[in-house]
């Protein structure tokens, strides 16, 4: 089961949620960014309701703010800082208002106000508008704003009070005596502590001489029912000045806390005054735009638009502008996990997208390295996943045919260990060659014969491993798959003498340290590399290659570096990608996206390709292959096997040989290293099924394999249950061997065999489309 | 989760193979994971060999295949 505190320790970790520097820096936490954007979008109104929901007295603050917001823009170095609040004053001169006050029903709670400057009148208009009916008492009700703030038109004021008076705060003439002396100012307090719920002193207007550390410094709160603030600021000379936005602040600081005082709840829970941005902003290539500025007095609306759109719109992203994947649902890795984690607890029934979330990742960590936090999609998905096969809602489909590959890689017609034979009786070589599922099955020939070379260049004989590392169990989350697996890895490794491996894919060297963590692993790359103190020119040769490392190499420098090695001396002229090293991109084969999604898998690996500068060099198999399959010319995707001299004239000719050619290739391999003890029982035999490259290029879109549909028309024609088309003579028949029905559509040949027209399959149960085994597939399925 | 009701094959004049007779349009209950559906398919009258047609199985039936799988 998830904990609901990894959730916690995950959403931590993407900071992407957090606000932009200017609305941390702004006391009373304006959305900069949003009213920027709608100003920069010629949205006027929009942008003034954005002012309206987060700012006081928005008429009296826009005109005399001191903008902390501008001193820490991220465009200050890049051609200076926003005009904050000059496009606010633009704003709100361009447009009407747009809230219509609503009074909200009267709360029987009052609220007292002594000093109508700013901060009191924020605390005024704050409570307000909550509908707690507020008196404010001062002498009159503009002088003081206006003392503070000189410049000030005086209608400002008066359309507040306006407003506020619609929201039930009211104005009430107080004794003079209580602004300038101490003792009736106190005195005053107290009278109105008896008589309100809670106080707010403006200590702008209040010649109270209060002890530093008598005030709180978060809630503002006092003594009693009292709680102060708003107090002015000296300049180094001794002058007195108003900073209206800490004042402002603190009034509507104090307004919480007087509800708090009203209510009776603890002052201070779950109130912070970090006001760190701790939002990543990528800033490398960002230009320098120099401020905008009038023309005339007057700003135009296209001046003012202009000047907003220099806003950055500050945010992280940098994962997510890397991968499709985390592109595709338009949110970012916090939300992500957020996601999962929520559908994962919820119950069956109502789940929506997780399965479709969790399945698309590459798992092939760039995100992680990129994220200057380290968020990790790839960790959070595999703990999803198995989480869902612990529980029995991860879907079939999504894994099944890349575990039945699996299975068939690891099973008896394709792995093998192969001993020395040139050894004596009971001795064992110090090393064992592991070239992986997939080279094996799509580079047979050049795996043998990298095999033959090492065997001679390496002293004391060499075994050949050729089986599945397991690496498909982990990514689907299968761990008792993946633990069963390891544990016959073991068994063999120990069988014959625990020997060196050499592995020449990344993704197996990672699993292998899992499933074997006491054995030495060391890549066919650094092997050769030293071995190979000079490499022959292969002459076919393009002269220059984009490089790529596969994901499973990203954090493996010793890997890098051998590849570039052995390239170099081969006389290839080598160029990085935007993405390299550990911050390479997937090819679209990680993660087993490639089954559960293909078709994104595709867009990983074309937005890769379209990082290269002419033709590829890669040392996986599956980088090799699938850029194959995307780049125009497939002749432009190369392994580093094809430019070696022991295996660059055995590369196939095909571009990417596809499923059901790497199963065939697995199990070439292992008839041709066993010789004659490699044989297992054909099991085609002599029957004959021609496919065309079409057909087949649809049966492996549909994850068909040429053995299932050739399994299927051989059961179809021994059971004669097959329907027969009376214009063609076309048959059509159905083959369930497993959870899939596979249908084919073929024809029979004058010479006793027969074509594949096309093949389709389904994972649903049809009663009368289910042979060979009627009964139990009905039975397991319906009581599943 | 409703199935259109009614699939006729994409192509072609089918007959049974074993029974030699014409195929009809005829309700089948399909399955996959605890559902059951009601859908009209072109199925032998005799033996009950039922076809699904390529459209079907790559559209509707595997969008229904997805949605289930997802809840
Ligand atoms: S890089 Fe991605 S995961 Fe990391 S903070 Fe930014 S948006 Fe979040
Ligand atoms: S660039 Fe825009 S979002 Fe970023 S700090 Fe400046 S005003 Fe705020
Ligand atoms: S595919 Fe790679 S970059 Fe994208 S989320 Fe998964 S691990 Fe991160
Ligand atoms: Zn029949």
């Amino acid at each position: 089961m998830l904990e609901q505190s990894r959730l916690r320790d995950y959403e931590a970790r993407c900071t992407q949620e957090s606000a932009p520097r200017c609305r941390l820096s702004c006391p009373l936490d304006m959305d900069v960014r949003g009213f920027l954007a709608a100003m920069a979008a010629s949205r006027p109104a929009e942008a003034r309701k954005l002012i309206e929901r987060h700012l006081p007295l928005p008429g009296v603050l826009c005109a005399v703010c001191d903008h902390p917001c501008e001193d820490s823009c991220l465009r200050r170095d890049l051609g200076g800082a926003l005009s904050i609040s000059e496009l606010e004053r633009v704003c709100l001169a361009s447009v009407s208002p747009q809230t219509r006050i609503l009074p909200r029903p009267a709360k029987k709670q009052r609220f007292a106000v002594l000093g109508a400057g700013l901060a009191g009148l924020t605390a005024a208009f704050d409570l307000g508008r909550k509908g707690f009916p507020v008196t404010v008492f001062d002498t009159d009700r503009s002088s003081a704003l206006l003392s503070s703030f000189p410049c000030l038109p005086a209608d400002a004021v008066g359309r507040e009070w306006q407003d506020m008076e619609k929201n039930r705060v009211s104005f009430q003439n107080s004794d003079e005596a209580v602004f300038y002396s101490e003792d009736a100012a106190r005195a005053f307090l107290a009278t109105l502590e008896q008589d309100f719920d809670a106080v707010f002193a403006d200590l702008s207007r209040l010649p109270l001489s209060l002890e530093a550390e008598a005030l709180d410094p978060l809630t503002l709160h006092w003594q009693g029912k009292v709680c102060a603030g708003g107090h002015l600021d000296t300049t180094p000379t001794g002058a007195l000045y108003a900073s209206a936005s800490r004042q402002a602040g603190e009034g509507r600081r104090a307004g919480i806390t007087l509800q708090r005082i009203m209510g009776g709840v603890s002052l201070d829970a779950e109130r912070d005054d970090d006001r760190q941005s701790r939002l990543h902003v990528d800033l490398k290539n960002v230009p320098s735009v120099p401020r905008v500025l009038p023309a005339a007095e007057a700003w135009t609306p296209e001046e003012a638009a202009a000047e907003a759109s220099r806003c950055l719109q500050c945010s992280c992203m940098q994962c997510v502008k890397e991968c499709v994947y985390l592109q595709k649902y338009k949110e970012f890795p916090r939300l992500y996990a957020r996601r999962l984690f929520s559908n994962a607890t919820v119950v069956k029934g109502t789940r929506t997208t997780a399965n479709v979330v969790m399945n698309g990742c590459a798992m092939c960590g760039q995100c992680e390295v990129i994220c200057p936090e380290h968020f990790s999609m790839a960790d959070l998905c595999l703990e999803v996943r198995r989480d869902a096969v612990s529980r029995d809602v991860m879907p079939d489909s999504a894994h099944a045919f890349a575990l039945e590959d699996m299975e068939q890689a690891c099973g008896p017609d394709s792995a093998f260990l192969l001993e020395d034979s040139s050894l004596p009786d009971g001795t064992h070589a110090p090393r064992l060659f592991f070239p992986g599922c997939q080279l094996a099955g799509s580079r047979p020939r050049q795996v043998l014969a990298m095999y033959e070379w090492l065997k001679s260049a390496l002293p004391g004989g060499l075994s050949l491993y050729s089986t599945c590392c397991g690496i498909p169990a982990h990514w689907a989350g299968r761990e008792a798959v993946f633990e069963e697996h390891s544990a016959e890895l073991c068994r063999q490794w120990e069988a014959c003498g625990r020997p060196e491996i050499i592995v020449a894919c990344s993704s197996c060297k990672s699993t292998l340290r899992l499933a074997l963590p006491t054995a030495r692993i060391v890549s066919l790359w650094e092997m050769l590399d030293e071995l190979m103190p000079e490499v022959p020119s292969f002459e076919a040769m393009p002269s220059r290659f984009t490089v790529q490392d596969p994901c499973g190499a990203r954090h493996d420098s010793a890997w890098q570096k051998a590849v570039r090695s052995l390239a170099s001396k081969a006389g290839a002229e080598l160029v990085e990608p935007v993405r390299t090293r550990e911050a390479t991109a997937c090819c679209g084969y990680g993660g087993l996206v490639w089954n559960a999604q293909p078709e994104l898998a595709d867009d990983m690996t074309g937005k890769r390709a379209q990082d290269f500068d002419g033709p590829v060099l890669t040392s996986c198999i599956m980088c090799r292959d699938r850029f194959a399959a995307t780049l125009e010319n497939e002749g432009e995707s190369w392994h580093l096997f094809d430019i070696l001299p022991q295996t660059a004239g055995l590369a196939p000719e095909k571009g990417d040989p596809g499923l059901s050619s790497r199963r065939a290739g697995r199990a070439a391999l292992r008839r041709e290293a066993l010789g004659a003890e490699g044989e297992v029982g054909e099991a085609g035999g002599t029957f004959s099924l021609r496919i065309s490259d079409d057909v087949l290029a649809s049966l492996e879109r549909q994850f068909i394999l040429r053995q299932d549909a050739l399994e299927a028309v051989q059961g179809i024609e021994a059971t004669g249950m097959k329907f027969r088309d009376r214009e063609t003579g076309h048959f059509l028949g159905s083959w369930r061997p497993r959870r899939v029905t596979f249908w084919v559509e073929y024809r029979a040949d004058e010479d006793g065999g027969f074509t594949l027209l096309r093949a389709w399959c389904h994972r649903m149960v049809v009663p009368g489309a289910i042979q060979p085994s009627t009964e139990i597939v009905m039975e397991k399925r319906i009581r599943a | 989760m409703a199935l259109d009701p009614e699939f006729k094959p994409d192509h072609g004049d089918w007959l049974c193979a074993v029974c030699n007779v014409p195929l009809e349009q005829l309700k089948v209950q399909v399955f996959y994971m605890n559902s059951a559906f009601d859908v009209v398919l072109p199925r032998c009258p005799q033996c009950g060999m039922t076809l699904i047609p390529e459209s079907l199985a790559n559209g509707k039936m595997a969008e229904v295949e997805a949605l289930l799988e997802d809840k």
